[in-house]
């Protein structure tokens, strides 16, 4: 008997390795029709990518085949395992910061669309709205060292901004067509909000980027594009008394009761669960939000607003730009037809038929008619819009960090502005120091 | 000298008191599992707006669309394809190599021991370019024969540490008898040695089991074939960027965890066994 189960267990081995080897050496037949390989991580999109891809196919003949991988990290470790093994498909998305986009575009990996933007006098390129384009360009004399050109396709955008939900300003007695457009006025609500027992503001500043966020949209707003440059360039310290006053506004806003208790431990899935199940007045989330809100709750009534202005000297700026991008491999056999595929993929039609299926805005401005409402407020705002991205300079990771864990110890009183002021500006030196 | 009626009372209030504690362990343990098992019956809706656990309409059609949309036949199928595989080869593998390490005398023996605990404390996902890399020259990326060889490589380390501490542990009078009636090294390994590690054999089909059964990074890196893929990665299917689909996710879920918790079932007598004996001591 038991030798009769090692000879079975040997051969079921034996008959293992041939059958799993057997798929590798199918894979080579079947190539005639030409197919284009995409890459991307929102698997969410799946059947909305499958049914272009019939489309286009019925249309040209040429096969689209979407592999969508999740979640997004692994996709990741996915690209650049591939990069580094020559297996890059015909089409990618990069999720990574344009540093490491940067580095993919100087090993020869992204091809350069530059010149098939400017076609038929830019007819491609002025399609985009301009900020979904910036993320994926590199301008004359960038700091990454890249030669200057477009080298990706947007597909869509995104913008992070304040919501609100019109039910409970009924409720606290309030107009829901005149949300707060001044930070006081934000604070004033805060009385309110606390006698009513309701959450004011939720978002997920447990993931300190949106604390970051958040912080950098009212550096814009009060002291100016020049100066948060400035201040990334090491010519303005953060102990400015600008910077200050943006430390600040998360006091207020604490001491106001605007911020839900438990906001800098709480995950962007918590705070959207609590906005779309009518608990917070006030979410600060990304236009990715429309999606979620629909599925949580179908009848959720909000409006969207640009966090409320601390200031009047500067315009308010958001974090928005392109939401996810495709890339063209440089090295492809096929990179003319992934062009050809990419433009009719971007045409106002498909990002219309994209965006009413996934609730996602179009990165092609001409169809922003057909789009619903929420999303056009969200996608309306996108001239406010900007991100570290396209700012040619990038700061010190350890300075985020430390300004986002100092912003979270101020919310939760341990610290106040001035202190973290002077730790960040500490910090800053340290790197500036490192680097000279 | 106190009363026998003392003696009882703090027996049974600290029997209470354990049982109170371990009560309250298993309660946070299996919560999870029945909150996944009774929201796999909501819908996306009522999971956020309706608090209890229990569902006011049981939504049955969630498992055949969770079957239907996660593609969960052909990936279930892959999944235990590699499962069975890859337990069978670390189970031939680990065994043969723990006894050689415990039993034969060669040059190098403790530096290749050493060598293959070493390997136990690196992280899979610090190998994964490197394996691709390496995969991809040996043309067995994107082939579940080069999956199967990674997942058998990533258990050897911890199989070959547990059986050779067993094999330590075995008396040498019971391989001298079986030498005597004739056995070869490789008889002794077959004949004496295996059977008597069944608890510990246990331990490491177990651990190896979930290890591959739960696993999906690296075969999400190494394959580009959603054919090849296993369950854990048809799982992701309701799980986006942003919107995750929950009662389709925890249908899913549900008929992922049933197939390993039959297999802990059914070895559940060896498994516990294996442990008692201070198998995963060290």
């Amino acid at each position: 008997m038991r030798r009769l189960l090692f000879k079975f267990s040997i051969l079921f081995s034996v008959f293992c390795f041939l059958f799993s080897a057997l798929p590798g050496c199918a894979k080579k037949e079947g190539m005639a029709k030409k197919t284009i390989t995409v890459w991307h991580w929102m698997t969410d999109r799946e059947p909305a990518f499958q049914e272009l891809a019939s489309r286009y196919e019925a249309e040209t003949g040429i096969k689209i085949n979407f592999e969508l991988y999740a979640p997004s990290d692994a996709y990741s470790q996915k690209v650049r395992a591939a990069a580094q093994g020559a297996n890059l498909p015909d089409v990618f998305g990069i999720l990574d910061t344009k540093k490491d986009f940067a580095s993919f575009v100087k090993a020869g990996y992204v091809l350069n669309l530059a010149s098939y933007m400017q076609e038929n006098n830019n007819s491609w390129k002025n399609s985009f709205f301009d900020k979904a384009l910036a993320v994926s360009e590199f301008s004359e004399g960038n700091s990454y060292g890249v030669l200057p050109g477009i080298y990706g396709v947007p597909i869509d955008i995104m913008t992070i901004q304040m919501v609100y939900n019109k039910n409970l300003f009924k409720q606290l007695g309030l107009d829901s067509k005149k949300p707060p457009s001044t930070f006081q006025e934000l604070i004033d609500m805060g009385k309110l909000i606390k006698s009513a027992h309701l959450v004011g503001m939720v978002s997920g500043w447990g993931e300190v980027w949106m604390i970051d966020c958040f912080a950098n949209n009212y550096a814009f707003n009060i002291m100016g594009k020049d100066k948060v440059i400035a201040t990334i360039k090491g010519l303005v310290p953060y102990t400015d008394p600008d910077w200050i006053k943006v430390l600040g506004l998360f006091k207020d806003m604490q001491d106001a009761g605007i911020l839900s208790d438990g906001m800098i431990a709480m995950v962007n899935k918590t705070a959207e669960q609590l906005f779309a199940t009518e608990k917070s007045v006030f979410a600060f989330n990304g236009s990715w939000c429309v999606n979620v809100y629909k599925g949580m709750n179908p009848d959720l009534d909000y409006g969207v607003i640009l966090p409320p202005k601390a200031s009047e000297n500067f315009p308010m700026a958001i974090w928005g730009g392109a939401g996810s991008s495709f890339m063209v491999n440089a090295k492809s056999e096929n990179k003319e037809e992934a062009v050809k595929f990419l433009r009719w993929f971007t045409n106002s039609n498909q990002q219309a038929y994209l965006s009413e299926v996934t609730n996602n805005l179009p990165a092609n401005k001409e169809c922003l008619n057909k789009i619903p409402e929420v999303l056009a407020q969200f996608a309306k705002s996108i001239e406010y819009a900007t991100h570290p991205n396209v700012w040619d300079v990038s700061e010190f990771p350890t300075v985020i960090e430390a300004l986002d864990k100092g912003i979270q110890s101020i919310i939760i009183g341990e610290k106040t502005p001035q202190q973290v002021a002077f730790e960040v500006q500490k910090i800053k030196e340290r790197e500036l120091a490192k680097k000279r | 000298m106190k009363s026998p009626i003392y003696y009882k009372t703090k027996k049974i209030t600290l029997n209470v008191l354990i049982h109170l504690f371990l009560i309250s362990v298993a309660v946070s343990c299996l919560f999870p599992l029945v909150w996944m098992i009774f929201a796999s019956f909501k819908t996306q809706d009522t999971i956020f707006k309706d608090a209890a656990l229990i569902p006011k309409v049981f939504h049955f059609e969630n498992y055949y669309l969770a079957w239907v949309k996660g593609g969960f036949g052909r990936y279930f199928l892959n999944s235990i394809f590699y499962t069975v595989s890859v337990v069978i080869g670390i189970v031939i593998i680990s065994s043969l190599a723990a006894y050689a390490f415990s039993r034969l005398q060669f040059p190098g023996k403790n530096l290749l021991f050493v060598m293959f605990l070493v390997a136990m404390m690196i992280p899979i996902p610090g190998s994964f370019v490197a394996l691709y890399i390496l995969l991809n020259k040996l043309h067995l990326r994107n082939t579940p024969a080069g999956y199967i060889l990674c997942m058998i490589n990533v258990g050897l380390s911890t199989s070959i540490f547990l059986l050779k501490t067993f094999f330590d542990k075995m008396p040498k009078e019971l391989e001298d008898a079986a030498r005597i009636d004739g056995c070869t090294k490789f008889g002794i390994w077959w004949h004496v040695a295996l059977p008597l590690s069944k608890p510990v054999l246990a331990v490491v089909v177990i651990f190896n089991a979930l290890n591959v059964w739960n696993e999906y990074i690296l075969a999400l890196i190494i394959f580009d074939s959603k054919g090849f893929m296993p369950l854990q990665v048809a799982l992701q299917t309701f799980q986006g960027e942003f919107v995750t689909n929950y009662p389709l996710l925890m249908a899913g879920l549900t008929i992922t965890v049933l197939p390993i918790v039959l297999v802990y079932l059914f070895m559940q007598k060896y498994i516990i066994k294996g442990v008692m004996q201070g198998a995963v001591v060290g």
